[in-house]
């Protein structure tokens, strides 16, 4: 029951929809091209406040105008950053999808961008990135990307203190007006809605030619050694990282598969064997983490410092030992899992939405649900066992902030 | 969406909201005990409960259990409250016998004591984990001042000394008074069939023993005060403010709740004009905590150190301006809209659906339907909001700051 509608406008933005006939309401992501990884040097952390000061007035609309007139569709909306694009997302009642879409329009076209607001906007950026120095679970995956991804992937979203510090109003003004180039504009839309209106809409909002390209760096190799944050904290935050192939690579289900015998439900390995038999932690976990060209699979575990280095090398033990071998049980099981989990998906606008637009960008195309269900159901222990021989997960970048180092 | 309900003999009752529409299914047995309905002795056996019956019983290990609910699909997990410890899984519908048997199993665990020596290692890493985020500490303190000697004050995880102190014995005593049957309520919802559904409960639990179990309500009298403290490591100012509010059961709830929306949500409120758009905190919030017969507004507020006076100042004013002004109508659509929003957001998944059903079963006994809970927030007026900020008064706070150490 797919109903995937894909429309390109004139100047090379793509719009995207899938009607979904059994719920009321509809979710959209604008993905832009502002992305940590698409910053120019010095600038980051621009994208956090952008994604605040953009909000502060558009159009004909005050900042508390335009505030109250996303509050009154009852719009529920976001922003995220990742390393190629700052999205914008947003679910609400069916009805109500253009006029939010025209509110969008203004936001991202003619954002009023006043100077004095700017320095809010930069002064909250940088307050939330301390604020993570209160989050030791938060800080240790930021700095894990940053010590993983070949640079500029594993740069901030956040940003970081000094250059936000250094950022002008002027430089965020240019960034924003980059901001437009819709060639690398992604909108994506599920649930109950119409796309033929939707897209005469958006093609009468979006219609703006290129107005600037985002910045393009020569990826530099990451450092990938251990670093440890030593603080006063009641526990070792560990984050661990290796390196797997990205979902453009052809080997996206033997790794859902691997990552969920892992660490997938409370019957897998990482749960298992590090908390049910050994109470060392109580949170761990692992997952996996793909961007176009580069992906691994991230671990985090939280325990006490004495018993860390204990953690840590079961944890390294379980991954390792993936490769030896995997049961036709287990494999059922996470067959299963990752299965209810895509229908439970196809229930909620706001994640079909995210699907969308994440398969358009990372692959060129989006995959019917139906064909990820295949694809999860054809998999076999012969499969995941070939690519666990080729993958053997067995070297770690890994990031500690905790009262207590470790030998890694 | 139909709504039915029944009572086994033993007082166990169940309640669905059938959807033949949805995709999946959910189901919860809302046990009606929580860190309020122990002792200081025993406090956080609730919550460490809720951990063990996933250990097993006679017949089952802990990592058949686990097993079991993987083969199944399900999204499942539980959670433990100051009044309730809630255990469910969203399943495919034709699951959801299967899960639901598997959870009235676990409801007779067997509570072994390797298991019970080895988890309390986990829930000393929760504690532990929880020391280490501040705004989880604020809240946790700032409640247990704000109710003082009243049972809804006493911490749900409990202490490193109580769970090192606490005793298997000790936890299936407490399991035995408090998991009787008329203290149960399992709730279901989406695509579900009711008729099998009971019948696979009355196979199960129709056996259990009823126990009558009771529940302290001594008045909670709150008497504002103010707490500031330090802590080395920290880098910003968290805030945690309390103020007396309706209960559940209160005709005024969804009153309490729009205005809750009015001042404190994360966007258009009036928290959010006064302390972050102009930077002064980076998270301001208010919400609405209503328990059974007590209740709670409580904010936190993070900020950094240096604009803390300058944030109390700011709470204070706002409280003056409502208690003097009121709100305005506009301010009251906007809630209105959110939270309408929020409420058809949620109700398009099951697993969206089953809190708030079972709560209205558990605490009211009173089936509120999707349509309902929208015409209860279409009704409620601007005088309405007066009235209840002239008896709730938000200015009469107890506060709770956690900050850095002074240098």
């Amino acid at each position: 029951m797919q109903n995937l509608n894909h429309y390109q406008l004139a100047n090379g933005m793509t719009l995207l929809g899938e009607r979904m006939d059994h719920i009321q309401s509809a979710s959209f992501h604008i993905l832009t091209p502002l992305g940590a990884a698409r910053l120019a040097d010095g600038c980051c952390g621009a994208a956090s406040v952008l994604a605040d000061w953009l909000f502060r007035g558009a159009g004909d609309r005050s900042s508390r105008q335009l505030v109250e007139a996303l509050d009154n569709l009852g719009i529920h909306r976001n922003t995220g950053i990742t390393p190629y694009h700052l999205t914008f997302n947003a679910a609400l009642e069916g009805s109500n999808l253009q006029a939010a879409l025209e509110l969008y329009a203004d936001i991202l076209l003619a954002p009023k961008l006043e100077a004095e607001q700017f320095e809010l906007s930069r002064n909250l950026a940088i307050q939330e990135l301390k604020g993570l120095d209160d989050d030791p679970r938060g800080k240790v995956m930021m700095l894990l990307y940053e010590q993983f991804y070949p640079d500029p992937f594993g740069r901030p979203g956040q940003g970081k203190e000094a250059e936000l510090e250094a950022l002008t109003a002027g430089q965020c003004a240019d960034i924003a007006a980059q901001l437009f180039d819709p060639s690398q504009v992604i909108v994506s839309a599920a649930g109950k809605f119409d796309f033929e209106p939707v897209c005469r809409a958006v093609e009468g909002l979006f219609d703006r030619p290129a107005a600037g390209a985002p910045t393009s760096h020569t990826p530099a190799p990451a450092p990938r050694r251990y670093a440890h944050y030593p603080n006063e904290g009641a526990q070792m935050h560990i984050g661990l990282m290796t390196e797997a192939p990205p979902i453009s690579a052809g080997h996206y289900y033997e790794t859902m598969a691997a990552v969920s015998i892992l660490s997938g439900s409370m019957s897998s390995r990482l749960f298992t064997e590090v908390r049910e038999k050994r109470g060392l932690c109580y949170a761990v976990g692992a997952r996996y983490h793909t961007l176009k060209d580069h992906a691994g699979i991230a671990c985090y575990a939280g325990t006490t410092p004495d018993k860390a280095q204990q953690t840590l090398e079961v944890i390294r033990q379980q991954f390792g030992q993936l490769k030896d071998g995997i049961t036709d049980d287990e494999l059922q099981r996470a067959k299963i899992g990752l299965k209810s989990s895509l229908i439970m998906k196809s229930e909620s606008s706001g994640a079909r939405a995210a699907g969308i637009a994440g398969d358009h960008f990372l692959l060129g195309r989006v995959r019917p649900l139906e064909e990820i269900r295949q694809a999860i159901e054809n998999l076999t222990v012969d499969a995941v066992m070939d690519f666990l021989r080729q993958h053997p997960f067995e070297t770690f970048t890994a990031v500690t902030i905790g009262p207590k180092e470790i030998r890694v | 969406m139909q709504f039915k309900h029944k009572q086994l003999d033993n007082g166990l009752r169940i309640i669905a909201e059938v959807n033949p529409g949805a995709q999946s299914a959910a189901v919860g047995f809302f046990v009606r005990t929580g860190s309020r309905d122990e002792s200081a002795e025993i406090n956080g056996v609730s919550h460490f409960l809720e951990h063990m019956l996933f250990k097993g019983t006679d017949t089952l290990s802990a990592l058949e259990v686990n097993e079991a609910f993987d083969r199944l699909g399900a999204k499942f997990n539980a959670f433990t409250s100051e009044e309730n410890t809630v255990y469910y899984a969203a399943v495919l519908p034709e699951q959801l016998e299967a899960v639901t048997e598997l959870w009235a199993q676990l409801m007779r665990p067997t509570l072994r004591k390797d298991d019970f020596d080895m988890e309390k290692q986990v829930i000393l890493e929760e504690i532990a984990m929880y020391l280490d985020m501040p705004e989880f500490l604020v809240f946790d303190r700032g409640r247990e001042m704000f109710f003082k000697d009243h049972p809804c004050g006493q911490s749900v995880l409990g202490t490193v000394q109580s769970i090192t102190d606490l005793t298997v014995e000790q936890m299936r005593d407490y399991f035995g008074r408090r998991y009787a049957p008329d203290n149960i309520t399992v709730v279901c919802c989406g695509n579900v069939d009711f008729d099998r559904l009971c019948s696979c409960v009355q196979r199960h639990c129709g056996h259990w023993t009823a126990a009558q179990a009771d529940r302290r309500h001594p008045a909670h009298r709150p008497a504002p005060k103010k707490v500031y403290d330090h802590k080395s490591g920290l880098f910003r100012q968290h805030l945690a403010l309390y103020s007396p509010a309706v209960s559940i059961q209160d005709d005024r709830w969804y009153v309490a709740k729009l205005l809750s929306v009015i001042v404190g949500d994360s966007s258009g409120s009036r928290y959010f004009w006064s302390l972050v758009d102009p930077a002064i905190a980076d998270t301001a919030m208010l919400e609405l905590a209503s328990m059974d017969q007590t209740g709670a507004f409580c904010s936190y507020v993070c900020c950094d150190p240096e604009n803390a006076a300058q944030v109390e100042d700011i709470l204070s004013r706002i409280f003056a301006e409502l208690a003097r002004d009121g709100i305005g109508a506009a301010e009251l659509e906007a809630a209105r809209n959110k939270v309408l929003s929020s409420v058809a957001l949620n109700s398009e998944q099951p697993m969206g659906r089953l809190v708030s059903l079972g709560f209205n079963w558990v605490y009211r006994s009173e089936y509120i339907s999707v349509l309902q809970d929208i015409e209860h927030i279409r009704s409620v007026t601007v005088e309405q909001v007066h009235d209840l900020l002239s008896q709730f008064r938000l200015g009469d706070y107890t506060l709770y700051a956690l900050g850095p150490a002074k240098q």
